[in-house]
C-alpha cells in the first residue's frame, strides 16, 4: 500500500483536476496521473483506485468523451477529452474552488 | 452528437477497455520506474501494490462503465426519436392541406370515441364511488317457477330481508331502500317556500352497507328506527346546497315534509342516491307493522358481503335460507330463491351496460374508417414522395430507419389528431347531457371527461398512428432506389392502389354495416311512435300531475282513507272550475308503465285453487271515471266505473284486454268474480270484486315484449294518498294549467305536493327515449362513416384516373368513345363498392342478432332495411364517382403526352 502523503487529496478535487489537465488536449489514464504529479512537484499523487473510477463516472456524466488514440507505445489507448459540458464542470469546480480556497487561507493563515 | 456517434464507431467490449486501458497504465508506469533505475520486475511490483486490488478496481470501472453505456444508448434512442419528431413537424408543416385534413378526420374519430369512452367507462369500468365497491351486491328475490312481471329480478319482502340478515354468514349486512313507496315530499326552505324533493326510504344500516361518510353530522343508526315511526332525516349534499344555502348548521334542525316534522341528522354526498334521484332520506322503522304480510315484496336489497365472500357463495347460502323460509312459510314463500348482481351491474341495467359497448363498438367502426381515409392520404403521398425516401435510403438510411421515419410522422399526426379529438371529444360531453335522455343513467353514473377519458385517448391515438401508418410506411420503404428515381414510377404504384381498392372495399363494409344498424333502430323508433298507444285522447292536451297526501294520522286532516276521498272530491270540483279544463281524473298510474301500487296477486272465482305463492300478478291500479273519459281509454266491454260505484256499494273492478287473454280466454269477462289479495294485511283475506268492464290495453314501457296485465278498481272503493291527476285541457295549451291547478290545490291544502308535470305525449317520448338515443347516435355515426366512405371512393378513383391519363389519352386517340372510358372508371369503382357492399351486408346479417335486444317489431334480418341501405350506397358511391370519371372523359390526349 502506498503511504499515505500529507497532501492526501481533498474530497472532490480530483474531477477539478483531471477536468482542468484534459483542458489543455485529449489524454490517457497515466498520462493524466502523471501530469498533475508532475505540475504539482509530486505534492499531489494520484491513485489508480481512485483516478479510474473518477475518469469512468465523469464519462458517464458527460463530462468527458473518449475514443481510441495511441500510446507511446505504439498500442491503442483511450483518449479522454473534455466536453463542452465539461468545460461548464471546470468553470464551476474552479470558482467553487477559488472560494473555498481563500476561506480557508483566511482563517489559517490569519496572522 | 460525437458521444452517440462513439458507439457507432468503438465497438470494444467493457472488460476489454477496462483491461487494457489499465494493462496500458501498469505499463507505462512501470516503465517510468525503470527509467528511474529499478529493476524492471521490482518495478512492477512496486506498481501493482500501489493499485491495490486490481480486480476490484476492474469491477468498479465495468459496473460504471455498463451503466454509462446504457444512459448513452438512451440518449442516442431519444436523439433519434427527437430528431425523427422533429423532422416529421418539418415534413407536415410543408404539406399543410393534407396535415389539416388528415387531422380533422383523426380528430373527429377519436373525438367520437372519447366520449363513447366516457359513457361506457361510466357503467362498465369505472367503481361505483364508494369504499370496497367490488363488496357491494344488489340482492332480489326470483320466482323459480312462474315469469312474474321482473323476470327472474323481484323486490324483496321486509320479513324476508329480516329473516336473511339473521340467518346468514356470508354479508356484514344487507340492507333496503323502499321501491315506489314515499313520492316526493313537499319540504319547506328556510324562506318558506315549498318544492317537492326526491326521497328514498331505508332501512337504519343503508349508508353503512354502502360505506358512505356523511359530509356534515352522521347518517341512521339502529337506535333511530327503534319505534314504531322514525323522526330523523338525511339530507343530500345537492338539496342541502340549493334550498338551505349549504348551512353548517343544518344539523339537529327541523324541517317539515309535508307539514310532518323531522330531524335533519346529517347531509351526505349525492352519490349516494344510487339508481333513483333522492334529496332526502327517510328511516324505515325498524318494527314492522305486526299484520304485515310476508309476501308482500316492495324493497331495493343491497348487500355488503363479507372479505373474501364470492358472490356465488353468497348466492349459495342465502338460497338455503330461502329454502328454509319457503318451508316453513309454503303459503307465502314456496318457488321462491335469490338472485344476486354486483351492484354496479344491478345498478347500470344490462340495457345500458349493452348500449354503452354497442355505440364503443360503432364509433371503433368510425375510427378504423377514419385511419383508412387517413392511410389512403399517406399511401397517395408516399408515391408523390419516393423520390425523397430513394435518396434518402441511397444516402445510407436503412429500411428500418426510414420506416420508423414515416412511422414517427403518422404518429405525430395521430398526436395532432387526438389532441383535436380530445377537444372535440369534451365539447361532445358537454353538450351530451342535452342528448341523453334523463331515464338512460341513474344518478350513480357520472360521465365526465377526467384523465382516465385522456389516457384513453393518448392511447387510442398512438395505436391509430401505428395502425395507419405501419402499411404505407413499409410500402414506401420496399420502394426500389431503381424504381423510385427511373421518373415515373408507374410500377409501384399499382401495389399500392391495391391495397387502396382493398382500404375502400373495407370502409364501404363498415359503412354498410353501421347503415344497416342505425337503419334497423330507426324502424324501430318508427314502430314506436306509430303504436297504438291504446288511449285515444290527444297526448298533447293532456296534463298529468303527481299529487301526494299524507299518511292518515288521527287528529289530522286526514284521520282516515275515506278522507282522502273529500280532498279528491274538493280538488275535483276547484279544478272543474278552472276555465279551460275540460274534463279531468284521477288514477294510481298512467299509461306506459308507471305502476305505483304495484303488481297483486289474484284468483279467479270458479277457477280450480292455486297455492298463494304462485297466483297470477296483475298490475294493479285504483281509477276514477274520470281517468278512462280523459285518456279516451275504450271500454270494450261492459261498462266504465260510474259516480255510484261507492265505498258502500257492490266491489267492482275492470281489466284489461291482456288480462282476458291471458287468464280468461274464450269466457264472458263480464261478471266473473275475482279474489284479490290484499296487499299489506296477513293472514290474507282477499276482497271478492265482480268484473264489469273491459278496458282496451294500454302499451307498456316502449319496448317491453308483453303486454301488461292490468286490474282497475275504482277510487271511491280504494282512496289511496298518492295519485296522478289528468287533466284535458281544451282552449289553452295544457301546460297553462299547471299553475292555476296548483293555486287551487294551495286553496285547499297549501301542504299537497303537485309535482311532475309532464303531457302524455311527454311521457310517451320519454318511454321511447332510450331508443331515441340510440337510433339518434348510431344513425349520426352512420352518416359520419358514409360521407367517410365517400371520400375514401372519391380519393381512389381520382387518384386512379391520375396515374391512368396516359392511358386514357392513348384510347380515346384510338378512337373510344365516352361511353367506353366511362365504363373502366365506373367498373373499377362498383367492383369495389359491391365487394365492401357485400361483406358489410354479410357481417351485419351476422351481427344484428346482437342489438336484436334494442330492437322492437323489426327482424333482425329485415329487408327494406337491408334493401335500403343498399340504394343509399348505390347512389352515395354514384355521387363519389361522378366527379373522377368525368374528368377522365375529358382527357385531351395532346395534353396526356405532352405530360411525359
Amino acid at each position: 500500500m502506498p503511504a499515505k502523503t500529507p497532501n492526501a487529496l481533498l474530497h472532490g478535487t480530483l474531477d477539478a483536476l483531471i477536468l482542468k489537465t484534459l483542458a489543455t488536449g485529449a489524454r490517457h489514464g497515466y498520462a493524466i496521473a502523471k501530469f498533475i504529479e508532475d505540475a504539482s512537484d509530486e505534492t499531489v499523487i494520484v491513485e489508480e483506485g481512485s483516478l479510474y473510477p473518477a475518469l469512468y463516472r465523469m464519462e458517464r456524466r458527460g463530462w468527458l468523451e473518449a475514443e481510441w488514440g495511441e500510446s507511446e507505445l505504439g498500442r491503442r489507448a483511450k483518449l479522454y477529452r473534455l466536453t463542452r459540458q465539461g468545460r461548464t464542470q471546470l468553470a464551476a469546480e474552479t470558482a467553487a474552488w477559488r472560494q473555498f480556497a481563500a476561506g480557508v487561507s483566511r482563517i489559517l493563515l490569519a496572522q | 452528437m460525437k458521444r452517440s456517434l462513439r458507439s457507432w464507431l468503438w465497438r470494444v467490449p467493457l472488460d476489454q477497455e477496462v483491461d487494457e486501458e489499465i494493462a496500458l497504465h501498469v505499463e507505462l508506469r512501470t516503465r517510468e520506474l525503470v527509467e528511474r533505475g529499478l529493476d524492471p520486475k521490482i518495478a512492477r511490483d512496486i506498481v501493482l501494490s500501489r493499485i491495490g486490488d486490481l480486480g476490484h478496481l476492474k469491477r468498479t470501472c465495468v459496473d460504471l462503465g455498463r451503466k454509462r453505456d446504457r444512459e448513452m444508448r438512451l440518449t442516442q434512442w431519444l436523439d433519434e426519436r427527437m430528431g425523427d419528431v422533429k423532422f416529421a413537424i418539418r415534413q407536415l408543416r410543408a404539406a399543410p392541406a393534407f396535415t389539416a385534413v388528415a387531422a380533422l378526420t383523426l380528430a373527429l374519430g377519436i373525438g367520437a370515441n372519447s366520449a363513447m369512452f366516457a359513457l361506457a367507462d361510466a357503467t362498465l369500468l369505472r367503481p361505483l364511488p364508494f369504499p370496497q365497491a367490488d363488496r357491494l351486491v344488489m340482492v332480489w328475490e326470483r320466482n323459480t317457477q312462474e315469469r312474474s312481471p321482473w323476470g327472474t329480478r323481484g323486490p324483496v319482502s321486509p320479513i324476508n330481508l329480516r329473516d336473511w340478515n339473521e340467518q346468514n354468514r356470508s354479508f356484514e349486512a344487507i340492507a333496503a331502500t323502499a321501491l315506489g313507496i314515499g313520492g316526493g315530499p313537499l319540504l319547506a326552505a328556510p324562506d318558506g317556500t315549498l318544492q317537492s324533493v326526491d326521497r328514498q326510504t331505508v332501512t337504519a344500516r343503508f349508508f353503512e352497507v354502502l360505506g358512505v361518510t356523511p359530509i356534515l353530522g352522521r347518517t341512521f343508526l339502529p337506535a333511530d328506527a327503534a319505534g314504531a315511526t322514525t323522526t330523523v332525516v338525511v339530507m343530500g349534499e345537492g338539496t342541502w346546497r340549493t334550498r338551505f344555502g349549504a348551512d353548517p348548521s343544518i344539523v339537529g334542525r327541523e324541517v317539515r315534509l309535508n307539514g310532518q316534522p323531522f330531524t335533519v341528522i346529517g347531509v351526505v354526498p349525492d352519490h349516494a342516491q344510487l339508481a333513483r334521484a333522492a334529496g332526502i332520506w327517510s328511516l324505515m322503522p325498524g318494527q314492522l307493522p305486526p299484520n304485515l304480510s310476508r309476501g308482500l315484496k316492495f324493497l331495493q336489497a343491497i348487500g355488503r358481503l363479507k372479505p373474501g365472500v364470492s358472490i356465488e357463495v353468497a348466492h349459495a347460502d342465502l338460497s338455503a335460507i330461502a329454502d328454509s323460509l319457503a318451508q316453513a312459510h309454503s303459503d307465502t314463500n314456496k318457488n321462491w330463491g335469490v338472485t344476486i348482481d354486483p351492484l354496479r351491474s344491478a345498478i347500470m341495467g344490462r340495457e345500458l351496460q349493452l348500449t354503452s359497448l354497442f355505440l364503443l363498438g360503432v364509433v371503433g367502426f368510425v375510427l378504423l374508417m377514419c385511419c383508412a381515409n387517413v392511410a389512403n392520404l399517406l399511401l397517395a403521398r408516399a408515391s408523390a414522395r419516393g423520390r425523397e425516401l430513394a435518396v434518402r435510403s441511397a444516402l445510407g438510411a436503412g429500411r428500418t430507419r426510414i420506416v420508423a421515419q414515416l412511422l414517427t410522422e403518422s404518429i405525430v399526426l395521430a398526436a395532432l389528431g387526438g389532441a383535436l379529438g380530445i377537444g372535440i371529444g369534451a365539447v361532445m360531453l358537454t353538450v351530451a347531457p342535452t342528448l341523453v335522455p334523463a331515464n338512460l343513467l341513474p344518478p350513480a353514473a357520472k360521465i365526465a371527461f377526467d384523465g382516465r377519458v385522456q389516457i384513453f385517448c393518448g392511447a387510442a391515438s398512438i395505436l391509430v398512428g401505428v395502425l395507419f401508418g405501419l402499411v404505407p410506411a413499409w410500402q414506401a420503404a420496399r420502394m426500389s432506389l431503381v424504381q423510385a428515381l427511373s421518373s415515373e414510377s408507374r410500377s409501384t404504384t399499382r401495389g399500392g392502389g391495391r391495397f387502396r381498392s382493398v382500404l375502400v372495399a373495407g370502409e364501404v363494409a363498415a359503412a354498410v354495416l353501421l347503415l344497416c344498424g342505425a337503419g334497423l333502430l330507426l324502424r324501430t323508433l318508427l314502430i314506436l311512435g306509430n303504436a297504438e298507444p291504446g288511449y285515444r285522447a290527444d297526448g298533447d292536451t293532456v296534463m298529468t300531475l303527481d299529487f301526494s297526501l299524507p299518511p292518515t294520522r288521527e287528529g289530522t286532516r286526514y284521520p282516515n282513507a275515506q278522507s282522502y276521498l273529500s280532498f279528491y272530491d274538493s280538488a275535483s270540483s276547484a279544478i272543474r272550475a278552472l276555465p279551460g279544463v275540460q274534463r279531468i281524473g284521477w288514477a294510481s298510474g298512467l299509461p306506459y308503465g308507471e305502476t305505483e301500487l304495484g303488481y297483486w296477486r289474484f284468483e279467479i272465482i270458479g277457477d280450480p285453487p292455486v297455492a298463494a305463492a304462485n297466483r297470477p300478478l296483475a298490475d294493479f291500479q285504483v281509477a276514477d271515471p274520470g281517468y278512462f273519459d280523459t285518456l279516451n281509454l275504450p271500454i270494450v266491454a261492459g261498462r266504465t266505473f260510474t259516480e255510484n260505484d261507492r265505498s258502500t256499494s257492490a266491489l267492482v273492478c275492470i281489466v284489461n284486454e291482456a288480462f282476458v287473454r291471458r287468464y280468461l280466454a274464450g269466457r264472458n269477462p263480464i261478471g266473473v268474480r275475482v279474489a284479490i289479495e290484499p296487499f299489506l294485511t296477513s293472514p290474507a283475506s282477499p276482497k271478492v270484486r265482480e268484473i264489469v268492464g273491459v278496458a282496451r290495453q294500454l302499451r307498456g314501457r316502449a319496448g317491453e315484449p308483453q303486454d301488461p296485465v292490468q286490474l282497475y278498481v275504482p277510487l271511491a272503493q280504494y282512496p289511496v294518498s298518492d295519485t296522478l291527476l289528468v287533466v284535458q285541457a281544451s282552449g289553452v295549451p295544457a301546460s297553462a294549467l299547471v299553475a292555476p291547478i296548483r293555486a287551487a290545490i294551495g286553496k285547499i291544502d297549501s301542504n299537497i305536493p303537485v309535482r311532475r308535470e309532464r303531457t302524455l305525449t311527454d311521457l310517451a317520448t320519454l318511454t321511447r327515449a332510450p331508443h331515441r338515443f340510440r337510433a339518434v347516435m348510431v344513425g349520426m355515426f352512420a352518416g359520419l362513416a358514409l360521407m367517410l366512405a365517400m371520400v375514401g371512393i372519391f380519393g381512389v378513383l381520382a387518384y386512379a384516373v391520375e396515374q391512368r391519363t396516359r392511358e386514357f389519352g392513348v384510347r380515346i386517340a384510338l378512337g373510344a368513345s365516352t361511353t367506353n372510358v366511362l365504363r373502366l372508371v365506373v367498373g373499377s369503382a362498383a367492383r369495389v363498392v359491391v365487394t365492401g357492399a357485400v361483406v358489410g351486408l354479410v357481417a351485419a346479417a351476422a351481427l344484428s342478432r346482437t342489438i336484436s335486444m334494442f330492437l322492437f317489431g323489426v327482424e333482425p334480418l329485415d329487408p327494406v332495411t337491408f334493401a335500403s341501405v343498399g340504394v343509399v350506397l348505390a347512389l352515395t358511391a354514384g355521387v363519389a364517382a361522378a366527379a373522377p370519371a368525368w374528368r377522365a372523359t375529358r382527357v385531351d390526349p395532346v395534353e396526356a403526352f405532352r405530360a411525359e
